[in-house]
């Protein structure tokens, strides 16, 4: 089967699960002043500023048009239907993107590839800034969703929760939680107060979960002083962060972060201050030098903070991907998770969404990967008879066509 | 919900914007058809003089002894300058007003404050609140901060910078009041934007006399004129470091493509040129490229020639590469482009003098 082909099996089966599932998929509260895009399959053309009156006029256009890709404004329109400039802006639900994009992963990335655009030279990871052959600075990057991509993610999200509750005292009855269904999670807040806020205000709703501009002295820490552990907002998220650090780093890793002289005194007195910072007031031994502290301070805050993807916060326009409908990346499907059940959510086996049947296809290259309880690959050439949903899989990743049935 | 405060009527004239002060001039029956009349003459005075400190000084003058007058003067003033229609007399009024309120705010009790604030739907309420060597008096649901604060240029109006709890912000009352400051002018910026029906001759006499004054004062104008020629010389650090990575292909942020590209535009350069700073960029289209910087030059759709994002919001979104010297003394990236060639202007016209 060449590419077309390939592409109408994997809408094909997309038609099949929207057939099926369509009446579980809900549309987003506030239909009617809702912006709807729809990413087609054929024309890989984005269909834009749709507006709905009801979910089964919703639904009919899922089964029929069967999209890649299911896409919602975050903002509330008068008239989801017209211009970008005549819609009327009524007001944005307060939406967080993590993505393992931006956050540095354990894994180290090595399931992405990249390949040279000048001299066709590949590699692993995240393409480095020169091609190592002949130094050019082009690159064409494919990317994985892996475990620990995903567990790094999923670390994130709960962070980012813990902010919004604690901190914004957000109700979870207000937020919704979801697995995009690639490489990430989505938070998701409707709220009629937050709703309203313009970009200028959600950048410093951005900046205090980030981190960014952030003045350790207006949260009680300075030379002499720091906060404690049990404190509220940054002042206790800041000695929280400090003190994990202190507990958890060796001494390379603190040589790592520029501390020199310090580092021995640190260890050698690393429990009396961690006895310090639980019982009295934190401690800081002088033999620790201010610029030193000042550093621990700065490593706790970036420990602290979330990795978010800024500019969707900001944005008030956005478009979301619908939960429940399928990530035209992976066949899987963006599936809600409860915060408290966030643990025990497992996303390459919850968001699979074709659990029958079999395919035959040829792969071209694939890492190795799991999806439900089965691991499969890598893979490299190799004609493979698969599940449903791992090989919609790697043929949405396009790294694999459908085998002809003889 | 708390008990209803109540306000004066000396309360009213300090704070003539609040829905009470609206239902007691209702019943004083201030028709503006009869601002004609003789014995009107004190309030329209005053309300002149408002708008005349405003312009002249940012204050708003010494308040009427009698109530009503100071009462009553407040919304004549206020159609007195939205039919002015000239954007930097409301600006300046609005501003000069929430100054005042904010002075006066500051003296008031807690009470009367939370009173004041809640006219604006504030979620606040009075606390006593220490935490380390700080004591606060209020606990604002953080949306209310944000939007006052969000636009005040000082690092301790950071939401970061806050202690917060549960939604709630901790604020002082020198605080507040600044915030209300905010608040206050917002409210009469957005009334001094009403379309203004016909005034008497009189009324639109004392409006035209501000006119003029309001030129007097303002004077010529001096506007920083941007050469023809792009200095890449004068470029800041953002800018440089984005260009840099456009001419070698690499990949660049969204923030950080229309920051380039409305630098770019606003520095004099050509669309032309700055398709071409684009070429090298591995998903380059150049039907995509031109659409898309003819739209931030204010070609096309919108018709709005956009500028770059201010200095704050690029390190929000890591295109901030860390500032140097010049950066610490601005806010906006333009803003450093037009310093930096005022300073190599200058030392181009210096006389290098010989040593002795």
């Amino acid at each position: 089967m060449n590419k077309i082909e390939t592409k109408a099996f994997v809408q094909e089966k997309f038609a099949e699960y929207y057939k099926l599932n369509s009446a579980s998929i809900d549309p987003p509260s506030s239909l009617v002043n809702r912006e709807f895009a729809f990413l087609l399959f054929k024309e890989r053309m984005m269909l834009r500023h749709k507006g709905f009156e009801n979910a089964e006029d919703f639904r009919t256009l899922l089964k029929t048009v069967v999209p890649s890709d299911v896409y919602y404004s975050s903002a509330h329109y008068e008239k989801p239907e017209e211009e970008m400039e005549a819609k009327g802006w009524l007001g944005a639900d307060l939406v967080f993107d993590i993505d393992a994009d931006h956050i540095s992963t354990p894994c180290g990335k090595q399931h992405d590839t990249w390949v040279c655009n000048n001299c066709g030279e590949t590699g692993r990871g995240t393409h480095p800034e020169k091609c190592p052959k002949c130094k050019g600075q082009k690159f064409d990057d494919k990317s994985w969703p892996c475990e620990k991509c995903l567990e790094s993610t999923k670390r994130e999200a709960t962070k980012l929760f813990d902010f919004l509750t604690k901190d914004f005292g957000l109700s979870p009855q207000e937020m919704t939680v979801a697995f995009s269904g690639h490489r990430g999670y989505h938070v998701h807040v409707e709220n009629e107060v937050v709703q309203t806020l313009d970009q200028v205000a959600r950048k410093e709703i951005v900046d205090y979960i980030v981190g960014v501009g952030l003045e350790p002295k207006f949260h009680g820490f300075e030379e002499d002083r720091a906060s404690t552990l049990e404190e509220a907002g940054w002042r206790g998220r800041i000695a929280t962060g400090m003190y994990e650090f202190l507990r958890n780093t060796s001494a390379e890793q603190f040589k790592k972060i520029g501390l020199k002289k310090s580092v021995t005194n640190l260890i050698s007195q690393r429990d009396k201050i961690l006895e310090s910072w639980k019982s009295r007031r934190p401690w800081r031994p002088d033999s620790v030098g201010s610029e030193s502290w000042k550093k621990i301070v700065q490593k706790a805050i970036e420990n602290q903070s979330v990795r978010i993807d800024t500019v969707v916060t900001t944005d008030i326009h956005r478009l979301i991907r619908l939960t429940n409908t399928l990530h035209g990346k992976t066949g899987l499907k963006k599936i809600q998770v409860s915060a408290s059940d966030i643990e025990r959510f497992d996303p390459l086996k919850d968001a699979v969404a074709f659990k029958e049947g079999r395919v035959s296809l040829v792969v071209f290259e694939a890492p190795e990967f799991r999806l439900g309880d089965e691991r499969y690959g890598s893979y490299r050439n190799m004609k493979v008879e698969l599940p449903t949903a791992a090989a919609l899989f790697l043929l949405c990743k396009g790294a694999a066509q459908v085998q002809e049935e003889h | 919900m708390e008990k209803k405060l109540f306000l004066t009527r000396s309360d009213l004239a300090k704070y003539p914007f609040i829905p009470e002060a609206g239902k007691y001039i209702e019943s004083l029956e201030v028709k503006i058809d009869e601002l004609a009349n003789a014995d009107l003459e004190p309030i329209l005075t005053r309300a002149e003089a408002r708008v005349e400190d405003a312009i002249l000084s940012n204050t708003t003058g010494k308040p009427s002894h009698q109530d009503d007058v100071e009462i009553s003067s407040f919304p004549i003033a206020v159609m007195m300058v939205a039919a002015s229609a000239n954007s930097h007399i409301k600006r300046r009024y609005a501003l000069a007003e929430a100054k005042r309120v904010s002075t006066l705010l500051e003296d008031e009790t807690e009470e009367k404050i939370v009173a004041v604030a809640r006219n604006f739907n504030w979620d606040i309420k009075a606390v006593k609140f220490n935490v380390g060597s700080l004591t606060f008096d209020f606990a604002l649901y953080f949306p209310y901060f944000l939007r006052n604060a969000a636009n005040i240029q000082d690092e301790k109006w950071k939401l970061a910078n806050r202690l917060m709890l549960k939604g709630e912000v901790y604020i002082t009352k020198n605080e507040a009041s600044r915030l209300l400051q905010e608040e206050v002018r917002r409210y009469i910026e957005g009334k001094l934007n009403i379309e203004v029906r016909a005034l008497p001759q009189n009324v639109m006499e004392r409006v035209e006399r501000l006119k003029r004054l309001f030129t007097e004062m303002r004077g010529k104008i001096q506007t920083e004129e941007i050469p023809k020629e792009v200095m890449i010389d004068a470029f800041p650090p953002c800018i440089r470091e984005l260009r840099k990575s456009a001419l070698a292909g690499r990949h660049i942020s969204h923030v950080g493509r229309f920051t380039l590209t409305s630098f770019l535009i606003n520095s004099g350069m050509t669309v032309e040129n700055v398709i071409e700073c684009f070429r090298s960029a591995s998903d380059f289209n150049e039907r995509m490229t031109r659409y898309q910087v003819e739209h931030i030059a204010g070609g096309r759709g919108s018709r709005t020639k956009y500028i770059p994002p201010k200095c704050d919001t690029l390190r929000t979104h890591g295109v901030c590469p860390g500032m140097d010297e010049n950066c610490s003394r601005i806010r906006h990236p333009l803003t450093y482009y037009k310093r930096k060639l005022r300073t190599m202007k200058t030392a181009a016209e210096t006389p290098t003098v010989p040593r002795e």
